[in-house]
Order: structure tokens, then C-alpha cells, then sequence
């Protein structure tokens, strides 16, 4: 027997907290943006990016990537932080008492909330230790100015750290396609940073993603 | 219909409405009058709409797992309710972002389709008893979107 007046009183039905027409709100008086839980959300135009990898290139040189990786790192573990707490109170569970798929869907939805992109996780290689995160569209990757190699280092080390915090285990991130380099999609692989350590001299290669995840599961 | 609306306030502050604005005016007005009527209709019987729907699930899937039905129930319980306020402000997008873009993924990984189209068919013939003709055409299209997107 269910009982439907039991089902009413014990749920409260939540949909999609990352709705965009009620996560972003607005106050023209102020010029502010924050989110339904009122807090701040910053907008980032592009020449602003643009201008930030481009400044960071002519000061830096070649360290600029390492810079931006591990700014994205930074903010990867406060955005855990805010996501975690949010995603909680709205949901009235903890994410770690979340379902796998209600949890990726509120990333997913997350995502597409801030403009960064469509984000896929493929857990395939999981039992050998990688995670690969697909992203379409992303807003990271048409920022570097004519990048000979994948060039989105704030969204991997974002990646990095938020995914580090989710599984409580360090992990470090490399991307092996690039949408700036003509991809249709931007694909990261998330493992342990030894075991990451050779993806770069394999892409110098010239060895594509496919070819790259091979010869990470025969290692 | 809150749209709809705007639309008109927005006309007025360049001029006067004529007589068929004025028309348009009175019969949201109207519509939204109708449309607040069905909502607290949905609202006061919400579980005398899907009490029966519950035990005709329990028949109809009798080696289901019970916390599947009750799962699919909340869908749908949910689904109705931003149905009602969809309906209420004539707003399909909000439907669509708020809860139809939510659902598909949660249905389709549970394997819930058949259940949820069973369960579908049986809320519409509910609804149909709970609300006269004209009432139930007014919600329909927002029913519709709802299956259109989670079960087609």
C-alpha cells in the first residue's frame, strides 16, 4: 500500500536548482548579479579573459599555463565549497547521500547555469583509476591566442580541484583535445598526477585522445 | 499569460490601449481568473488524484519494486505541480528549465519509462474526471510538454 498523503507530507519534489531564469538574479540599481541563494556571482567578458591569458603570456612566457592551472585549482576548491553547501540545503541531503545520477545531473545543469559549457563525465576507466570529463561549448577554450597545444588550463585545474574534493582524493588534470585547436569538444582526463605525468610528451607525439587513454589502461 | 500581459502594459506607456487591446486585456483577465480556479483544484486534491493512481500502479505492476512506484509518483506529483504554475502564468519555459530538463536523465537511468507512461495514462484519465472539459483543456498542453519531453 502507498499512501500518497505520506508521500506529500515527507517530500518537498525539488526540480532543477540550476533553472537559469531563477539561479541568476539580478539588481540593475547595484550592477550586481548573485544567485537564488543571494550570493555573488561574477560576469567575465571575454576581452577581460582574453586579456588576462594575454598578459599573463607576455609576463610569464611559457609558465603562464602552470599560473592559470593552478588559479583554477584555487577556485575549483571554493566552487566545491559553495556547490556543495547550495546543492545541500536545496536538495535537503548531503551530496555524498546524493545519487550518481541526481548528483551529475546538477553538475551538468551547474555548468550550463554559469556559460561554461555542456559537461559530460564518462566513468568507463574508472576501475582504472581515470575519470574523462567532456565539455562542449566550452567558455574557456577560444580565450588563447593561436594555442599550437589544448590550452584551457583555468577549466582543468577548476576540474582538478573540484573533482580532488569531491572524491577526497588529490587528482590532477590534463586535457588532450582542445575546441580551440578545431575540436568539436574539450576532453580532460582526471587521474593521479604520476600517472598523468607522460600525457604531455604523448601529445607532443602527436597521439590522439583515443590512443592516449589506451596507453594510460595498459600502464 | 504574464507575458501576454506585459506585452500590453508595455504599449501602454507609449499610448492609450484601443478597444481590441482593451479586449485582449479583459480576456486574460478572464483566462487568468479560470486558470487560478484549476490551480486550487489541483492543489486541494492532490491526493485524491493520485491516491487512485497509486493503487491502480500496485495492481498493474504487481512484482515492481515498491520504492519505484513511489519514486515515479513523486515525478509525477511534481511534474503536476509545475504543471499548475506553468499553467497558472502560461509559461512553458518555466516548465521546461524547472523540472523537464531535470527528469529525463533520472527517468531513463532508474528504467522507469514504462511505468512512468502507465502512470501517465492513468493522471490523465484523473484529471479528467477532476476537471470539467474546458478546465482540463487549459492544462493540457503543459501535460503534453511534460510527456512530450520525459516519455516520447
Amino acid at each position: 500500500m502507498i499512501t500518497i498523503a505520506d508521500l506529500v507530507q515527507d517530500s518537498s519534489f525539488p526540480g532543477n536548482y540550476f533553472a537559469p531564469d531563477a539561479y541568476v538574479q539580478g539588481d540593475f540599481e547595484s550592477g550586481l548579479i548573485e544567485n537564488r541563494q543571494g550570493r555573488r556571482l561574477l560576469a567575465l567578458p571575454d576581452t577581460l579573459l582574453k586579456g588576462i591569458y594575454a598578459g599573463l603570456e607576455s609576463e610569464v612566457g611559457p609558465a603562464a599555463g602552470t599560473v592559470l592551472y593552478n588559479c583554477g585549482r584555487w577556485w575549483g576548491k571554493n566552487f566545491h565549497r559553495r556547490f556543495s553547501e547550495e546543492v545541500s540545503t536545496y536538495y535537503r541531503k548531503s551530496i555524498s547521500e546524493m545519487e550518481m545520477v541526481e548528483l551529475l545531473q546538477c553538475l551538468r545543469q551547474c555548468w550550463k547555469a554559469h556559460g561554461w559549457g555542456i559537461i559530460e563525465l564518462n566513468v568507463d576507466h574508472y576501475q582504472q583509476g581515470f575519470l574523462v570529463v567532456k565539455v562542449e561549448q566550452s567558455a574557456f577554450a577560444n580565450i588563447a591566442k593561436s594555442p599550437a597545444k589544448p590550452s584551457c588550463f583555468l577549466e582543468a585545474g577548476l576540474l582538478s580541484a573540484f573533482f580532488s574534493e569531491l572524491s577526497g582524493t588529490k587528482l590532477h588534470c590534463e586535457q588532450t583535445t582542445c575546441e580551440s585547436l578545431g575540436a568539436d569538444y574539450n576532453l580532460f582526463i582526471l587521474g593521479m598526477a604520476k600517472r598523468l605525468e607522460s600525457i604531455n610528451a604523448w601529445l607532443e607525439q602527436g597521439d590522439d585522445h583515443a590512443s592516449i587513454m589506451q596507453r594510460l589502461c595498459s600502464n | 499569460m504574464i507575458t501576454d500581459i506585459d506585452a500590453l502594459l508595455y504599449k501602454a506607456e507609449a499610448e492609450y490601449l484601443q478597444q481590441q487591446d482593451l479586449a485582449k486585456f479583459k480576456s486574460q483577465m478572464f483566462s487568468l481568473e479560470q486558470r487560478l480556479k484549476i490551480y486550487e483544484l489541483l492543489r486541494e486534491n492532490e491526493i485524491e488524484i493520485f491516491q487512485p493512481i497509486a493503487n491502480q500502479l500496485l495492481i498493474t505492476f504487481p512484482d515492481e519494486d515498491q520504492q519505484k512506484i513511489e519514486r515515479a509518483l513523486k515525478h509525477w506529483l511534481s511534474v503536476l505541480r509545475y504543471c499548475g504554475m506553468a499553467m497558472l502564468s502560461n509559461n512553458q519555459t518555466y516548465l521546461q528549465h524547472r523540472i523537464l530538463e531535470w527528469l529525463p536523465v533520472q527517468i531513463q537511468a532508474h528504467q522507469m519509462e514504462s511505468l512512468e507512461h502507465t502512470l501517465f495514462s492513468f493522471l490523465q484519465k484523473r484529471l479528467r474526471k477532476t476537471l470539467s472539459p474546458e478546465q482540463f483543456s487549459l492544462l493540457q498542453p503543459f501535460l503534453e510538454q511534460a510527456k512530450t519531453t520525459l516519455l516520447d
